[in-house]
């Protein structure tokens, strides 16, 4: 092997920390052989590695590393395949300054599909020499990616055409003709010849060499202060009390004013909270989600947090706390996070772009949080009222706004298609086809090629078609990924088994179908459709385990003890199954309630009533057994301190025009529970599993334990009702939420487990080598190590937990992946997943906005709804609509000053009049009437939405009463009339000031609904509202 | 700066199990009773050998039934890239010292000179990473140079770990980007270790494949000084019988 090496030795100038040139010599071995990975290369020594450039193409591409620095984003276009990247480029970019252009280009390289591949040229001794002293060393390596080229060309027999692209004239003029078949050509030229008609490139190519130019000249005033250099915020980061890194999170409802950082994770910060970086000129040009370093001003400067509430970025009168927080000023980036930006042109703004020099315009980017981009487009007519995509690519201080680039456009505003796009962009989730060769890759399953288990695949699994599995979903599911078998084995044990669809089975690492599965990382649920992870041949037929047909599973089966559900033994491995019937939640929830669902079960059909009859006994016994299974085992996880968190989910309704006929919140039924519990039981066992066969390279999924202060505000909010909550441990936190119990109104309960929710961070895929053992807990479940592992359908997480699980159960350890790498999928995984739920939520509010969009406020009731106050600031307050899952706004004083008074039925005016705050209360008074606010009080709020052109449309409520809404006070006060009892002692406990007016119970309701103290005046205005309250109904 | 390419590159152009070029001389200084010298890349290394001779400064340390084996370790101030003044007997080299005696002290036939004393000294004059190893296989040849008696060669090369691979006979550059840096040494016809050095955390999974490659590259270091001292052999012989 030494043979095949030379050795040269190259010297480099490298300067020390104390400012001296240093000369060091490294060496440098150059290799007589190199794989040139071409497909068409027919010489034997390049056939052992992999070959990726594709031989479909007509040319290969060599960029130069200027191209590869500067216009990295129009080659990494999807059209362009075939490129070679020379070490020596790679070398280039990888200068000061480059790292993100390096990112993109090795993603590029990385999927298969590019067809792209990286040439270490330089290690290469037929693609290498001496740097002559004529030449400067840029115009050195455009020499070496020349030399590149013409090898790849005369290795290749000169059957396919290489171009270079370089930017440098000189070096074009001079190499052009040397070689023929080998061409030399700007990127300019290369795009007018070969790609004419591929506007999405020219465009890019317009705006990028565009705002090269611009950030070329230099000069104008000094807006921001220079960032100080990266080893001098290291040192101070290190060093100092003052400095500190973090990652600047933006405030979206003051994107002008407020941005903070974390104050957690920072092991020397003695305060506990958040640092506040107030403005624009602090903020010195650090974007949201950037990493940057900060410096702590003196406590003088110090300010307190926004909080008001605002109606557009205009208000001025912003109130501030006198708490006074840490605050800070930027003073340097660590790293940019920037991505790709929707955003829209300003209206009619036709005027102003012309005075722009070479049409500059300033772009609204979609998210607050971002402020505006200014780009260069020649195209500003056609761009108006269109939603694009742009990118940004630098900053400088003497500029106001970032300078960016338009990347592509998404289509009109308002626009249902272009508002999805919208959000997919935003969130960077892929919405793509799946590519032909990708469909080649998979099995097909139709009438004339039926898809069908093969012998020698029934041979290597345990076959269990004869057991009675079936599954339980929502109504609608086309992909089933796990069904489940309960039975009594002969010993009087108790056989649960759960089996999942194996998809590992059809997608193999590393194919087309892994990677593009890996990227999506999740299928995306969105409120109307969603995107699959998976092409739908696997996710909605060979891997879903639909009734009636074979299909290969992953089953996890435990032996139970009869009586105390104890797991006596575990079995996983592959199997063949046979569902028997493909439930629904609610079908199985009412054949537990011993309901007649025969109807509802289409399996059934065409057997005889004899055994139909037997059937039916026998599922009934399956379920009850399940829920009783899974009670038992919910109680374990209780016990262990499991805490039961509220989500709320809320179901749109279409129509068959695609229309949205209603919006209701997701109920759950006990069955709901039954089935999560049994999956939560496979999930932990797999984890213990592959924990305990591959303890370093897992996938496992961790919640770690909040932080305390986060908790403050569901404290403070329990107390307003009089509860206590205790946050320590998750124990005593699940059983203080369970005693949180409002007997009169079961949403308090709700909302309070939902502040819950929101102060616990998010559990986490992590891969066990990178975290020590014991945080691989589950802080919610109350487990101490979980996993996914059956939607793998849906869930990329769960493909590669299957994988692990097969590897420990058959002992092949050949393909596991290593834990760096796996460390990096599990947060690529975890960022797509945040992504994906956003995405969700999103896209739900979007089709809030479009159901009221059409509603007239004033007169459609189901804009007029009950609304509970969730917390309470100082000009209105937040509330929570139990009909529709909603969080909102509620202002009590509009941008004037005027406050809003209700104390006329039905007809809030807008008065002079004055607002006084405390903690659990906010006071409305004007020159006829006072109006009091409580925590958790119900009032009426009326939904209306605000248009708007560059941002998504918002959701606007507005006070109509400060009673609950007329309707459901109704159902409800018939309900509290039922149980008297309850209520007086529910009173009692929490009001023993207000027992004198028991005489009647609506007024007690009332009461204890606002919460109110005995203010006398207070009363009596409450009983004239109630008193028409009672005329009217 | 990233050690180790996607398509297995190293920094200076070498794959993971790949030897710098080694290229080594035997008696290369007339007035010593054995010398050597090697280049393994850019690290160039001169070892002397003394003896055995009488055991000096006094009869008081010498030992009844073996050789004094005295071993000291330097550095040119020349050495590395920046001209550093290396008082002689500072931390580092005693330790390197300490090391290399011990592994000589198993290869050496040390029963064979009661009373008496043998010295080698190194000198390194680039360094460029595996010095440790580089000076056990120099002294190596310096021995046989002098014709000590000698168990078996003592082969040494260093091995790292850098992205879930094995990296062999590592370099400056690699050494100094602070991953787990082993030296192993053995007796090439026993396979027996004589003596291992390991720096930084290691996880104890992957302690055997980091181990495997540095014995594979000892093996590999042994072919090549041993096709040294056969050179050197018959380069003698002729002049011999020329002479």
């Amino acid at each position: 092997m030494e043979q095949a090496l030379y050795k040269r030795d190259r010297y480099h100038h490298i300067k020390t920390k104390s400012g001296k040139i240093l000369r060091v010599v490294r060496e440098h071995y150059l290799r007589k052989c190199i794989t040139c990975s071409a497909e068409i290369c027919t010489l034997d020594s390049c056939k052992t590695g992999i070959s990726s450039l594709p031989s479909d193409v007509t040319h290969y591409l060599f960029p130069d590393g200027g191209v590869c620095k500067d216009f990295m984003e129009v080659l990494e276009l999807a059209q362009f395949t075939g490129i070679v990247f020379t070490q020596t480029a790679v070398n280039y970019v990888l200068t000061p300054g480059g790292r993100a252009t390096i990112k993109r280009l090795t993603q590029k390289v990385a999927d298969p599909r590019n067809g792209c591949i990286f040439f270490a040229n330089e290690f290469f001794h037929e693609t290498f020499f001496e740097r002559e002293s004529k030449d400067n060393v840029n115009d050195w390596q455009t020499k070496l990616v020349y030399k590149a080229a013409e090898w790849y060309y005369q290795h290749l027999e000169c059957k396919k055409a290489v171009v270079v692209l370089t930017e440098s004239e000189e070096l074009t003029f001079d190499l052009a003709n040397k070689t023929a078949g080998v061409h030399v050509m700007s990127l300019q030229q290369y795009l007018s010849l070969f790609w004419p008609n591929c506007a999405e490139a020219t465009d890019m190519f317009e705006s990028l060499s565009a705002s090269l130019l611009l950030s070329k000249e230099k000069g104008g005033k000094k807006q921001y202060d220079n960032h100080l250099p990266q080893e001098v915020l290291q040192m101070h980061v290190k060093s100092s009390e003052q400095y500190y890194e973090g990652v600047l999170n933006v405030n979206k409802h003051h994107a002008q004013k407020e941005a903070f950082i974390r104050g957690f994770g920072q092991k020397k910060l003695k305060l506990d909270s958040d640092i506040l970086i107030s403005g624009m000129t602090d903020r010195n040009r650090a974007i949201h989600g950037d990493r940057v370093v900060v410096k702590l001003l003196p406590k003088s400067q110090w300010k307190g947090r926004i909080s008001s509430l605002t109606q557009d970025n205009e208000s001025d009168n912003d109130y501030q706390d006198k708490n006074n927080v840490p605050t800070a000023r930027v003073v340097g980036l660590v790293q940019r996070n920037l991505r790709d930006y929707v955003a829209t042109l300003p209206k009619n703004e036709g005027s102003s772009v012309q005075s722009g020099k070479s049409g500059a315009v300033l772009v609204i980017p979609y998210d607050y949080s971002i402020p505006k981009i200014r780009i260069t487009t020649s195209q500003v007519a056609s761009l108006q009222d269109q939603r694009i995509v742009v990118r940004i690519d630098s900053w400088d201080c003497n500029s106001q706004y970032p300078n960016g680039h338009l990347v592509r456009r998404l289509g009109p505003i308002g626009d249902l298609e272009t508002e999805i796009a919208t959000i997919m962009a935003e969130y960077q989730l892929s919405m793509a086809e799946f590519s032909e060769q990708q469909q080649l890759e998979l099995p097909t399953n139709n009438k004339d090629d039926p898809w069908a288990a093969t012998q020698e695949e029934i041979s290597k699994r345990l076959d269990l078609r004869d057991l009675l599995i079936f599954s339980i979903d929502p109504i609608g599911c086309e992909d089933v990924d796990d069904t489940l078998s309960i039975r009594e084995l002969e010993s009087g044990d108790l056989e649960l088994g759960v089996h999942i669809a194996d998809v590992s089975h059809f997608v193999h690492p590393d194919s087309l179908t892994d990677v593009e599965a890996r990227q999506r990382s999740t299928t995306v649920y969105l409120a109307d459709r969603r995107f699959d992870m998976l092409p739908s041949i696997l996710s909605a037929d060979l891997c879903s385990l639909v009734s009636g047909v074979d299909r290969y599973a992953v089953s996890v089966i435990w032996h139970l003890n009869p009586v105390t559900y104890q797991v006596k033994d575990v079995w996983y491995g592959r199997t063949i199954i046979r569902s028997a019937h493909k439930m629904f939640y609610e079908a199985a929830q009412a054949m537990h309630d011993g309901k007649d669902v025969r109807a509802d079960i289409p399996e059934l059909n065409g057997m005889d009533a004899m055994s139909v009859e037997i059937r039916m006994q026998r599922l009934k016994w399956c379920v009850d057994k399940l829920m009783d299974v899974a009670r038992h085992l919910k109680a374990n996880r209780v016990k262990g301190g499991a805490v039961q968190l509220e989500g709320l989910e809320v179901k749109v309704e279409l129509n068959e025009e695609q229309e949205i006929e209603n919006l209701i919140p997701k109920q759950t039924m006990e069955i709901h529970e039954t089935i999560a519990e049994c999956m939560i039981f496979a999930n932990h066992w797999v984890a213990k599993k592959i924990v305990e066969t591959y303890p370093l390279c897992s996938l496992l999924r961790y919640h770690p334990l909040p932080r305390q202060d986060h908790f403050q505000q569901l404290v403070e909010s329990a107390k307003a009702k009089g509860f206590e909550i205790d946050t320590s441990t998750s124990k005593s936190l699940a059983d203080s939420l369970d005693k949180c119990v409002d007997d009169v109104d079961v949403n308090v309960n709700r909302m309070l487990r939902s502040l819950a929710t929101k102060a616990m961070s998010n559990a986490l895929y992590f891969s066990t080598g990178s975290l020590p053992r014991d945080q691989f807990f589950h802080y919610g479940l109350a487990l101490d190590c979980y996993t996914h592992f059956t939607s793998p359908i849906r869930r990329y997480a769960d493909v590669i937990v299957h994988r692990l699980l097969m590897a420990a159960v058959e002992g092949d350890n050949n393909n596991l992946i290593v834990n760096k790498e796996l460390q990096e999928i599990c947060e690529h995984i975890n960022n797509k997943h945040r992504a994906s739920q956003h995405a969700q939520k999103d896209s739900q509010e979007l089709f809030q906005t479009v159901f009221f969009k059409d509603k007239d406020a004033e007169v459609d009731e189901c804009c007029t709804v009950n609304a509970i106050i969730e917390s309470i600031r100082s000009n209105g307050f937040l509330v929570f609509i139990p009909r529709y899952g909603m969080k909102g706004a509620v202002f009590l004083q509009d941008k004037n000053g005027l406050v809003i008074d209700v104390s006329e039925k039905n007809n809030p005016t807008w008065t002079s009049g004055s607002i006084s705050r405390s903690d659990f209360t906010i006071t409305v008074a004007t020159m006829t009437s006072s109006t009091c606010y409580a925590l958790f009080d119900h009032v009426t709020v009326r939904i209306s939405v605000q248009l708007s052109h560059s941002h998504s449309h918002n959701i606007k409520y507005e006070l109509v009463s400060n009673k609950q809404h007329e309707e459901i006070q109704m159902n409800q006060a018939h309900k509290s009339c039922s149980n008297v009892q309850d209520v007086v002692s529910a009173v009692k406990e929490m009001h023993t000031d207000n027992e004198d007016d028991k005489d009647n119970s609506t007024t007690k309701q009332t009461c204890n609904e606002f919460s109110q103290s005995n203010s006398n005046m207070y009363q009596l205005l409450r009983n004239f509202k109630l008193m028409a309250l009672q005329e009217c109904s | 700066m990233e050690l180790l390419s996607d398509q297995g590159f190293r920094v200076d152009g070498r794959k993971p199990h790949e030897l710098r070029k080694v290229q080594c001389r035997l008696g290369v200084l007339n007035d010593a009773d054995g010398s050597a010298y090697i280049e393994q890349g850019n690290t160039k290394v001169l070892a002397v050998v003394y003896g055995p001779h009488e055991v000096r400064g006094g009869k008081s340390k010498s030992q009844h039934d073996k050789v004094i084996l005295n071993c000291q370790y330097s550095m040119a101030t020349f050495s590395t890239g920046e001209r550093k003044r290396r008082p002689k007997g500072d931390k580092q080299s005693q330790e390197i010292s300490l090391n290399l005696r011990r592994a000589f002290e198993a290869a050496i036939c040390t029963e064979l000179y009661p009373h008496s004393q043998i010295d080698i000294f190194w000198q390194v004059l680039q360094s460029d990473g595996g010095n440790l190893s580089v000076c056990i296989n120099t002294a190596t040849l310096a021995l046989i140079d002098a014709g000590i008696p000698m168990n078996d060669y003592v082969c040494s090369c260093s091995a790292s770990f850098v992205n879930d691979t094995p990296l062999l006979d590592v370099s400056y550059i690699e050494e100094s980007q602070g991953g787990p840096e082993m030296v192993v040494a053995l007796f090439p016809r026993s396979e027996k270790i004589v003596h291992l050095k390991m720096t930084s955390r290691l996880h104890m999974d992957h302690l055997s494949k980091v181990t495997d490659l540095a014995c594979k590259g000892s093996r590999d270091m042994f072919g090549i000084l041993n096709q040294a001292v056969r050179l050197r052999i018959s380069g003698l012989s002729q002049s011999m019988q020329v002479g």
